[in-house]
């Protein structure tokens, strides 16, 4: 299954004849999906997930990415108790392995795993996967445009296809107009298409290595009232990965 | 052992300190642990302190070398008779006056857990020394595993180094090649293996050989000359597979091992397992294992069987098992969840509700129950003591 990517790695390669056109909600995703896989990435993030009770538990990671999100590789490098944890993510996150350096196990996890929080936060192993998921598991319609985060946005609603096996019914997007960054995403439950589940909404964009990047995301649970902040500390695009980064061998490093 | 811990300690900040101008990470946790159990009309408790101190260091991209040191004290009831939990059919095959023999004792220990040094080449990674050794992709047994054996209630908890060469072949991305030597005495009882381990569409694979000699004992003869139970050494070899992918949206993982002995009769493993995540967040978890070493009428449960079972030198005393585990994140720190271990064979249960709380970034809390309620002579009896534990760790 392909994955719904929340990267904050947006990549803008906005064809200039594109300008000024009507776009069909399904170019609005493809312009999307286009610019966020890109075909090699590092990126050093710092997760900070805000209980309920106001609790805050931090935890700061390296990632690796390749051909276009289809390969990832997080390794966590706080807190302690998580130090060393690592999860391989191939095949748009299809197969996934976590590694456990305490008793150095590598464990295999089934696609319904991808459900599951990610170190008890509000992004979901499905939400941290790269890939085509846009395109591949929901077909899209475009809606009337809005003004949302104080951007000019195309808003459009992402419904998911009969032989999917995302965990969203439905996914409403608001795509800036200016560089097609996906602002805001609203996903809702897989069982209830109107039952709002959370709300990612990214900030802070920056131009890295010439492309514009979200260097923030922050994902609000509705049903918890939690939320879990992502902020990229350090980010390249376009470096030099080989494949052999994304083996077995290499996770448990 | 004040005088040990200080010792430790300066230690301790004496090479952080040189470290970490070389680029050495220490890390590590402490533990403290309070477990009791129903024995008769008692309660026992045993409380337990461990600190474990680890080392890592890349000395270059091709060298890394890695250790932990555990320091761990005991305190309350240090001294469990094993015989107090078993049935009387089992007590009754004790040689008389050798009861105090089957006394447990948890005594202070610290020793070198793991250190090995490890090197990367381009074609191959080479490790020396002592190492953790994890075979196999079931959760609670491990039939391919004939160097440890899990906790039944505790599976997760980490598995003691071995002193071993390792060596591991990449073959492209998908395959890996491992040949493995433990050192014993001599070549003839040092254990090797040898496994090749790959993945077929979004399967996993490996078929695992193994030749270890395995280190039973009679516990109803004494050997005076090495002050402990009779060593009955034998020659153990394992072929075995084990593979985990996905069906129809569930997770599933099976492993089989077949073992021809050298004197006593060959056996077999089978682990078959599946698990589920529900989209609230609810994880199910089935697994079912046969061991042909168990018995399947309960009235055959021997001393020898009970104390091979204690001393973790076997894995199962009934020969078929079914582990079901179900966990719920009750909060965003909280995880809550439910194990019950059931014979088919004896038709006894174990019910172990378990809990997991994250008190701070690095501080977490465990927690289980045990009840047994199987009658007495079956593998989850009563007398085996309902009880539980509890373990407040710090990661630093």
């Amino acid at each position: 299954m392909k994955k719904i990517m929340i990267s904050g790695l947006i990549v803008l390669l906005i064809a200039p004849g594109l300008f000024g056109q009507e776009l069909t909600g399904e170019e609005i995703i493809q312009k999307v999906n286009d610019q966020f896989n890109v075909d090699t990435s590092y990126a050093k993030s710092k997760m900070t997930i805000t209980t309920s009770s106001g609790q805050k538990r931090t935890f700061i990671s390296e990632s690796w990415s390749k051909d276009k999100g289809e390969k990832n590789l997080v390794r966590y490098l706080e807190p302690a108790r998580v130090k060393g944890q690592a999860v391989l993510m191939l095949n748009n996150a299809d197969d996934i392995w976590m590694y456990f350096p305490r008793t150095q196990r590598v464990r295999k996890l089934a696609s319904h795993a991808k459900k599951q929080k990610m170190q008890g936060s509000d992004f979901s192993y499905e939400d941290m996967g790269g890939g085509d998921a846009f395109i591949e598991e929901f077909t899209t319609k475009r809606l009337e445009d809005e003004k949302m985060e104080r951007h000019d946005c195309y808003k459009l609603e992402l419904t998911r296809k009969p032989d999917s096996d995302s965990s969203y019914s439905r996914l409403i997007i608001w795509v800036v107009k200016e560089n097609f960054v996906p602002i805001v995403i609203d996903y809702y439950d897989e069982d209830d298409p109107d039952y709002h589940l959370k709300r990612l909404v990214q900030s802070n964009l920056r131009v890295i290595d010439g492309i514009p990047t979200a260097m923030k995301a922050v994902m609000h649970n509705k049903n918890d009232n939690t939320q879990t902040e992502m902020e990229i500390l350090e980010v390249k695009f376009n470096v030099t990965l080989d494949d052999t980064m994304f083996t077995e061998r290499e996770l448990k490093k | 052992m004040k005088k040990g811990i200080i010792l430790l300690v300066a230690t301790l900040f004496t090479l952080s300190s040189l470290f970490a101008q070389k680029g050495v990470d220490i890390f590590g946790y402490y533990e403290s642990q309070a477990s009791g159990a129903q024995v008769q009309d008692d309660f026992w408790l045993l409380y337990s302190n461990k600190l474990r101190v680890d080392l890592k260091s890349s000395l270059s991209d091709k060298v890394t070398f890695a250790a932990n040191f555990d320091y761990i004290t005991y305190h309350g009831k240090t001294m469990w008779n094993i015989l107090d939990f078993l049935p009387d059919q089992a007590v009754a095959e004790v040689p008389p006056g050798m009861e105090d023999y089957y006394v447990l004792p948890f005594s202070d220990r610290h020793f070198l857990d793991n250190a090995y040094i490890k090197l990367s080449f381009k074609y191959f990674d080479l490790t020396a020394g002592k190492q953790q050794i994890s075979l196999g992709t079931g959760y609670v047994w491990n039939p391919t595993d004939v160097f440890n054996i899990k906790e039944l209630f505790d599976p997760t908890y980490e598995q003691p180094g071995h002193n071993a060469v390792r060596l591991d072949v990449p073959l492209g991305t998908a395959y890996t090649f491992t040949a493995l030597f433990s050192p014993e005495d001599n070549w003839q009882n040092s254990a090797k293996l040898a496994q090749l381990k790959g993945r077929i569409s979004h399967f996993d694979y490996a078929i695992t050989a193994i030749e270890k000699v395995w280190l039973f004992h009679d516990y109803t003869q004494f050997d005076p000359a090495n002050m402990s139970f009779l060593e009955l050494p034998e020659k153990r070899q394992l072929l075995g597979a084990s593979t985990a992918g996905e069906l129809l949206g569930l997770g599933v993982w099976a492993e089989y091992a077949y073992n021809w002995m050298e004197n006593s009769d060959d056996f077999y493993e089978l682990v078959v397992g599946t698990d589920y995540t529900f989209n609230f967040q609810t994880y199910l978890m089935i697994e079912y294992y046969r061991n042909t070493l168990g018995k399947t009428d309960y009235m055959d449960y021997k001393l020898n069987d009970w104390m091979r079972l204690m001393a973790m030198e076997q894995k199962a005393i009934t020969r078929d098992q079914v582990y079901v585990s179900i966990q719920h994140p009750a909060t965003d720190l909280l995880n809550v969840g439910l194990s019950a271990i059931y014979s088919i064979s004896d038709k006894s249960t174990a019910l172990v509700p378990t809990l997991s709380y994250s008190f701070s970034d690095n501080v977490e809390i465990f927690a289980y129950l045990n009840f047994n309620f199987g009658q007495e002579g079956k593998a989850f009896s009563k007398k085996m003591g309902n009880g539980g534990l509890i373990r407040v760790r710090v990661y630093f």
